[in-house]
């Protein structure tokens, strides 16, 4: 070999070597073309309801108040984490999930309508096309009352610190401080006022937000603002519309196979990304509270609170729908040296569909929640006996007319007496923990844990008007923004 | 047989030749005239020797029939003298030049070691050999001062994280660069691999070394090379055989037996034992699950390797086969390991080439969800935590486990496991290269050298899991109506990496005292990941067999039980980067060296593709000094470095084989396809991008000291460093607003401050004695300096970062103890108040304290007595702190009933006025220990890592033998342990519990060469 035939190897080689770094990784999609068509916005609507979620709500209603006790399977969920311990603070998962999921929701959904500002839909798309927008309007909506519902001290009051109102796409450095009461309250019936100009008027799929949905979303915000008067004639309509469910309709409705009396639930099926076994929510609903079926051997680590169960009557459909038949019921708990072996109350509110034991639709909006509203109504209206009717009429559905008529002696009677039918009625659906922040003092009452549950453990219960009643703004956020981090809520 | 009479023979010929001796004398010197201590001299062909004293002088009794004295030093040559013609003979000994001038890898380039101006430390093959680490890592932990090597779980072959001066980057990677005969290889995969291959390994530590590396070189570089033949050697048989057992090392806490955990529970009135009587709980015969679930395994492995080597060419070739089961169940490994190292030159010499090749396989069996707190699915929450009472008996299969299902059954559901779960994974991992040079210019006084450097790293994985149809688990979780339950998942990684350097050099000596070297480089690498998945739910018990699919059940229009889910990935890496080097010496007496290189990496080609790393470093050898020449110095050199280096990877990911892939494009915006409501398509967004991202930058400064003392009795290395890491990897807190709460950015600074230092030193050599004793230490301090929030301070659950603070420190409220009125757990609030219940909140104190160590290293003795020799190694690490969850475990009173307790319970509180450090078990603020230092313990130790007593047959006996070599030892790992610690193992990489402890290993050893 010549040298320089060498040289010219060595020197070919490093220009080969002189290679492209700029490396495509495959299955990547430019954000900035995502959206081109009408269907493109409607794949991204579906990715944008798949944002909404409310187990994470639903375990913490249920642990924090008086809706679970701890199983005898326990491995110490709910007690490691202190939210059984009424431990609270900006670390809490609690406080972190509410808050992001529900701005995960309003970017997903902000971006949809940003994005569908650019597209003009072709002939015979504009109804697709608006109701599309109008569904991501109201997707929009729910979220910032989720954040509205946790994170305010006071929903009566407009002046009062809300969440950061969000309608547009931020820039990544934007620090925002918190809206009010009124600016965040006003953003939602704006988005719902256009929600409802967009959509169509069927309204036969409840898993999809329609009209029926702004309906009693405008319904619950009123009731939650004190507007009763509005509350109790948006409540009417649907109640009107949808009636209550017979027995035998509620008992299916758990199972996933009556929707009579659901207005907006959100679906859970086999495949989708909520189809996990995940105990801190984000997976099956019946997860919450057990690790494997909704039965004395599916391992329920949580089990329904004895003093839940105590507010159902025997004939109650209810009660044969929250509890499971593998229960193990001991009249004489209280003087029973070892009722946590002895006293097994499973609950059996989620217990499956399509066969996958645990995982169930999640119940957002039933009629059942607008006779209540308007129980409310009617008790701000000084009309007790109305109040007391519209009870009468959930009793009466979910017993069969065995119920006795109620009737109050008192605003504070019948507070109390609405906030037990929402306890009973609206159990496991993360009503709880709202309802008392709204209705405690009212009523009267506290957080309601039989001795035997919450003695072990010292925490039985605390003030109706605790600081705990609202969310500690999240480390996360605070961590991020240092506008908010000078107005976390009073005391955290 | 031969060989066997051969050895008779000359045993009774030495015997003979014993009777009549004569009496030699004589002074050694140096070069110099200095007296030499401690020669070994020995009458060749005997055993008889002795060594000189302190004078220099020697005397020696030589038989007749004996005429040739060896002389020989460390240090120095080996001299030979015929002692026929007289009795006294002085003899001047020369330094020995392959010795001392040992070369030292830096980056790229040899250089002999009074040459090199770098912090590096090598590793022979003496150190790494024949040990039973199936991991080669594990070997080298506490070897090299610097360099902390913390293996999480005992099983063989496992992953360890490997932290050269600190850690540099609080999110990004940690582990060095390993480069393997040029080729660079993925730092987290050593299982398969060969220690036995090895010749040396050397260990980059300070910039001036490293930064040639560039965006690769942040932290540190850890440069192996394989052994080769020799040229023009006959050929070479060696074999080593290594047969251990291992064992489980002691727990250090009380845990309780049938009896005491059953009585415990009627105490409490949880569980089995408040169902039963005394006098059934005396007759209960219960089952320590420790001793089921783990075992005391035979461990083997054997090496076999040729070597030869003609005028142009040499050869080595090696096989090897190692079988380690594990001491849990289920977990072990078995390889085979192939190499073939051949290399050769032209015949004037001009070009030169090599190959290295190894191919290797291993199936390992490895269980996982360790460290989980499954029930059902850790083996070591099985093993730690399972209640005594509870026997094996009890078990009739996974059906009749269903119902009634309690926690307390724990031990039983994970043997179901073990009776109806496989899990392995398949490896072949190739490591190749090619290496070309040539001399393109060869004068008296300069070389022009071109090299080509090749090299590829291949690694693929098969992962067989599966959970057979009549198993607990598949049982427990069927759907209903599901009667074929059961999953098998296959996954499938591919790795391909190629790494191409091309260099010329040129190195020249001008009027005979300037050396100049200097050279240019490019380096392209690119690697590909593919794999591919799938997992099957709903199996066949007739048919069923794990990693084979006659089983599956397929989907049916009835239900969607049997749907497969199936997975794909495919990423590209590559990087790109041109360098160049220059280094001066003026008459080995002083020399600077600098080095510069342009790095493109394919993570930041849209932000900032081009990063530029220098470096400069100087020596000055003072024992080439006139000054010096009366002062005991063989070696004195002092150096100093400073340059910076650049780290690219800017995530760690949990699958290895993303080492080189995770994060590729975080600087773009992306949506994303796939399962949205209801399970149906959709388009959603994935990333927001961050468009200036680019690499944490590393600035090092280092100053060091090379010595060699007393005929080298003495030597040694000293550094001290101060590292500063900047734009640090890290998550920028962002408003939830933006979908996103954070974003990997380039924000803050780091510092890592300490000092080095490995000390070896002869005590005693004399006679044949030989007494050395040695020490690797580390001393590291981290410090942030500077934190992306505004008030400079970043909290998680119970740790904190804060400038000023080390990196991982622990943020608690401080226990203090029990109250003794009460049984409460009493804390400190911020402001030292005591209160039984403190708020998570505003209690919360920076504590100072993290896992990482302070000082770390080894230390030791060796002995060697006319080839009976003794080495210990004791490694020890100080200032480590982690949460004992294994401890806490077994002291949470709401476990009574479901788990294992430790007798330590059995002081809990009861009445009033009691002193105790254990509370009441109705204690009601016992989950407020959650957020408190109270389970912080101490896990520093010291531990003999490694003991072995050989003895070496000698070297006269072995020629008559026609054997090079040959040695028979027993040697032990991880003997014992010193620890404050409560758990299983004071070693470990987090706060995780339920984890596989390391074991020990009792192994005897062959080892012999012909």
């Amino acid at each position: 070999m010549k040298n320089y035939n060498l040289i010219i190897f060595f020197i070919s080689a490093l220009l080969l070597t002189n290679c492209s770094v700029e490396l495509t990784q495959p299955g990547r999609f430019d954000a900035d073309s995502a959206f081109q068509s009408v269907d493109d916005l409607n794949l991204g609507l579906l990715g944008a309801y798949n944002e909404l979620d409310i187990t994470d709500q639903i375990t913490f209603n249920a642990t924090f108040t008086d809706e679970i006790s701890i199983g005898f399977d326990s491995g110490g969920q709910g007690v490691g984490d202190g939210r059984y311990l009424f431990i609270l603070n900006s670390n809490s998962a609690i406080s972190g999930q509410v808050w992001t999921d529900a701005y995960d929701a309003i970017n997903a959904s902000t971006r949809l309508i940003e994005a569908s500002a650019l597209i003009t839909p072709e002939s015979g798309e504009q109804d697709f096309y608006n109701s599309i927008v109008g569904q991501a309007h109201a997707i929009r909506a729910w979220a910032h009352f989720q954040l509205f519902s946790y994170y305010s001290t006071d929903y009566t009051d407009g002046s009062s610190p809300c969440v950061i109102a969000v309608d547009f796409v931020p820039e990544l450095d934007l620090e925002l401080g918190r809206n009010t009461v009124g600016e965040v309250a006003a953003l939602i019936k704006d988005d719902l006022q256009s929600a409802s100009t967009l959509m169509s008027n069927d309204t036969s799929d409840p898993t999809f937000m329609n009209k029926d949905f702004v309906t009693a979303l405008s319904a619950r915000l009123a009731l939650y603002q004190e507007d009763y008067g509005m509350a109790a004639s948006l409540a009417q309509q649907l109640s009107d519309k949808y009636p209550l469910a017979n027995q035998d309709q509620y008992f299916d409705m758990y199972d996933d196979l009556d929707n009579t009396e659901v207005i907006f639930k959100l679906q859970r099926n086999m495949g989708d990304s909520y189809d996990s076994q995940a105990t801190g929510g984000g997976g099956w609903a019946g997860a919450l509270f057990a690790f494997v079926d909704a039965t004395i051997t599916g391992s329920p680590y949580f089990e329904m609170s004895r003093s839940l169960y105590n507010c159902f009557l025997t004939n109650d459909v209810r009660r044969s729908r929250n509890i499971d038949p593998s229960s193990v019921i001991n009249n004489n708990y209280a003087n029973d040296p070892d009722p946590i072996n002895s006293d097994i109350l499973v609950i059996r509110k989620y217990p499956g569909s399509d066969g996958q034991p645990l995982m169930n639709d999640l119940k957002i909006f039933r009629t059942s929640e607008m006779y209540l509203i308007q129980a409310e109504a009617a008790v701000a209206n000084g009309d007790l006996s109305g109040a007391a009717g519209f009870i009468q009429s959930i009793r009466d559905a979910r017993t069969d007319g065995a119920a006795s008529a109620p009737s109050y002696g008192s605003a504070t009677e019948a507070w109390a007496d609405i906030l037990k039918e929402r306890r009973i009625e609206l159990c496991f659906e993360a009503h709880r923990y709202l309802d008392l922040k709204r209705l405690a003092q009212k009523a009267s009452v506290f957080i309601d844990r039989d001795p035997i549950d919450c003695e072990p453990y010292g925490a039985c219960s605390i003030a109706n008007d605790d600081h705990r009643w609202t969310l500690p703004i999240p480390q996360a956020e605070l961590n991020a923004n240092s506008v908010i981090r000078e107005q976390q809520n009073p005391g955290y | 047989m031969k060989k066997f009479l051969s050895l008779l023979l000359s045993t009774f010929v030495f015997v003979m030749s014993l009777s009549a001796q004569k009496t030699v004398t004589g002074t050694v010197v140096d070069e110099s005239g200095v007296p030499l201590i401690g020669v070994n001299i020995v009458v060749k062909g005997t055993t008889s020797g002795t060594i000189t004293d302190i004078d220099g002088t020697y005397s020696i009794d030589v038989p007749d029939g004996s005429d040739i004295l060896e002389f020989s030093f460390t240090g120095f040559g080996t001299e030979q003298v015929d002692v026929t013609t007289g009795s006294q003979f002085d003899i001047t000994m020369g330094e020995n030049s392959e010795l001392l001038e040992e070369a030292v890898v830096v980056g790229y380039r040899d250089q002999t070691k009074p040459k090199s101006n770098v912090a590096t430390q090598v590793i022979g093959a003496k150190t790494i050999e024949n040990r039973p680490n199936v991991s080669l890592v594990q070997t080298l932990q506490g070897q090299v001062s610097g360099l902390n090597i913390t293996t999480n779980s005992g099983q063989p072959g496992a992953n360890s994280e490997i932290i050269l001066r600190g850690y540099k980057s609080i999110n990004g990677n940690n582990e060095p660069l390993f480069i393997i005969d040029g080729t660079p290889v993925d730092e987290d995969n050593f299982r398969s691999l060969n220690p036995n291959e090895i010749e040396s390994i050397s260990v980059l530590k300070d910039a001036g070394a490293t930064a040639i590396y560039g965006n690769r070189g942040a932290n540190g570089v850890i440069v192996i090379k394989t052994k080769r033949g020799k040229f023009n050697s006959g050929l070479k048989v060696g074999y080593s055989l290594l047969v251990g057992q291992a064992s489980r090392q002691p727990i250090s806490f009380d845990l309780m037996d049938a009896q005491e955990s059953l009585r415990l529970e009627r105490a409490y009135g949880s569980g089995r034992g408040a169902e039963i009587d005394e006098d059934s709980i005396a007759r209960v015969v219960g089952t320590d699950w420790l001793d089921f679930f783990f075992r005391d395994p035979v461990t083997q492995t054997h090496n076999l390797n040729i070597s030869t080597g003609g005028e142009n060419f040499r050869t080595f070739t090696n096989f090897g086969y190692t079988d380690q089961q594990g001491i849990l169940k289920d977990s072990g490994i078995k390889r085979y390991n192939f190499r073939s190292n051949l290399d050769g030159r032209s015949e004037n010499g001009k070009f030169r080439y090599a190959t290295k090749l190894s191919l290797n396989y291993s199936t390992n069996d490895e269980p996982n969800s360790i460290g989980s707190g499954a029930i059902n699915r850790n083996y070591l929450l099985g093993a730690f935590q399972s209640v005594p009472y509870i026997s094996i008996d009890e078990y009739v299969n996974g059906e009749a486990l269903l119902s009634p299902l309690t926690f307390a059954n724990t031990p039983l559901f994970l043997y179901d496991r073990l009776q109806t779960y496989t899990r392995y994974e398949k490896e072949i991992k190739a490591i190749g290269s090619l290496d070309l040079s040539y001399d393109i210019l060869k004068t008296d006084n300069s070389l022009l050298t071109a090299n080509s450097n090749i090299g590829v790293d291949f690694v693929d994985q098969n992962l067989v899991r599966g959970e057979g149809p009549t198993s607990f688990n598949a049982l427990l979780f069927a759907q209903t109506g599901n009667v074929t339950p059961g999953f098998q998942q296959q996954r499938n990684d591919r790795v391909f990496s190629y790494n191409w350097l091309n260099s010329l050099i040129y190195s020249t000596t001008l009027s005979d005292v300037h050396n100049i070297t200097a050279g240019l480089y490019t380096e392209y690498f690119r690697a590909t990941l593919d794999n591919f998945s799938f997992f099957q739910e709903g199996l066949d018990p007739r048919t069923y067999f794990p990693g084979d699919g006659s089983g599956f059940i397929e989907d049916n229009a009835l239900n969607d039980f049997f749907v497969p889910d199936v997975g794909a990935d495919k990423l590209y890496a590559g990087l790109f980067s041109y360098f160049a080097s220059l280094d001066y010496d003026y008459n080995s007496r002083y020399g600077i060296g600098a080095t510069i290189r342009r790095d493109a990496s394919y993570r930041f080609s849209s932000s900032n593709r081009w990063g530029t790393f220098y470096s400069i470093s100087a020596r000055w050898n003072l024992d080439q000094e006139p000054f010096m020449e009366s002062l005991p110095f063989d070696l004195l050199k002092l150096r100093a470095s400073y340059g910076s280096t650049g780290n690219q990877r800017i995530t760690v990911p949990g699958n290895i084989f993303y080492n080189y892939f995770a994060s590729p494009d975080l600087t773009e915006n992306f949506f994303g396809t796939g399962s949205g409501y209801g399970g149906q398509n959709s388009l959603f967004l994935s990333q927001i991008g961050n468009t200036t991202l680019k690499w944490e930058t590393i600035n090092q400064i280092n100053v060091g000291l090379d010595f060699e003392l007393m005929n080298s009795r003495l030597r040694g290395a000293v550094d001290v460093y101060s590292i500063k890491t900047v734009d640090l990897f890290q998550d920028r807190p962002v408003s939830a607003i933006n979908a996103i709460t954070s974003q990997r950015a380039n924000i803050g600074s780091l510092s890592n401050k300490g000092i080095d230092f490995n000390i070896r030193y002869d005590i005693y050599r004399r006679k044949g004695l030989i007494v050395e004793a040695y020490v690797n230490s580390n001393y590291n301090k981290s410090e942030i300096i500077d934190l992306p929030t505004p008030d400079g301070r970043i909290q998680g659950d119970i740790t904190v970062r804060r400038e000023g603070g080390p990196i991982t420190e622990y943020w608690v409220y401080r226990y203090v103890g029990v109250n003794p009125a009460n049984g409460e757990l009493l804390f400190l609030d911020a402001d030292g108040n005591v209160t039984e219940n403190p708020s998570p909140d505003t209690d919360r104190v920076d504590t100072g304290l993290n896992r990482i160590p302070d000082w770390s290293g080894s230390f030791g003795l060796n002995f060697d007595y006319k080839g009976v020799y003794l080495e210990t190694q004791f490694n020890y690490v100080t200032g480590v702190y982690r949460f004992a969850f294994d401890y806490s475990s077994v002291i949470d009173p709401t476990s009574i009933g479901q788990f294992r307790m430790s007798n330590d319970l059995l002081r809990a509180w009861e009445e009033d006025g009691q002193i105790t450090d254990i509370p009441s078990l109705n204690a009601t603020n016992l989950a407020l220990d959650d957020d408190s230092d109270r389970f912080l313990f101490k896990s520093d130790y010291l531990r003999l890592r490694f003991i072995k007593l050989g003895y070496t047959i000698p070297n006269k006996i072995l020629q008559d033998l026609n054997f090079d070599r040959l040695q028979f030892y027993v040697m032990g790992e991880n003997i014992k342990t010193w620890t404050p610690w409560r758990g299983y193992n004071p070693e470990g990489t987090g706060n995780a519990s339920r984890n596989y402890p390391s074991p020990r290993i009792i192994s005897f050893g062959l080892d012999l060469a012909f």
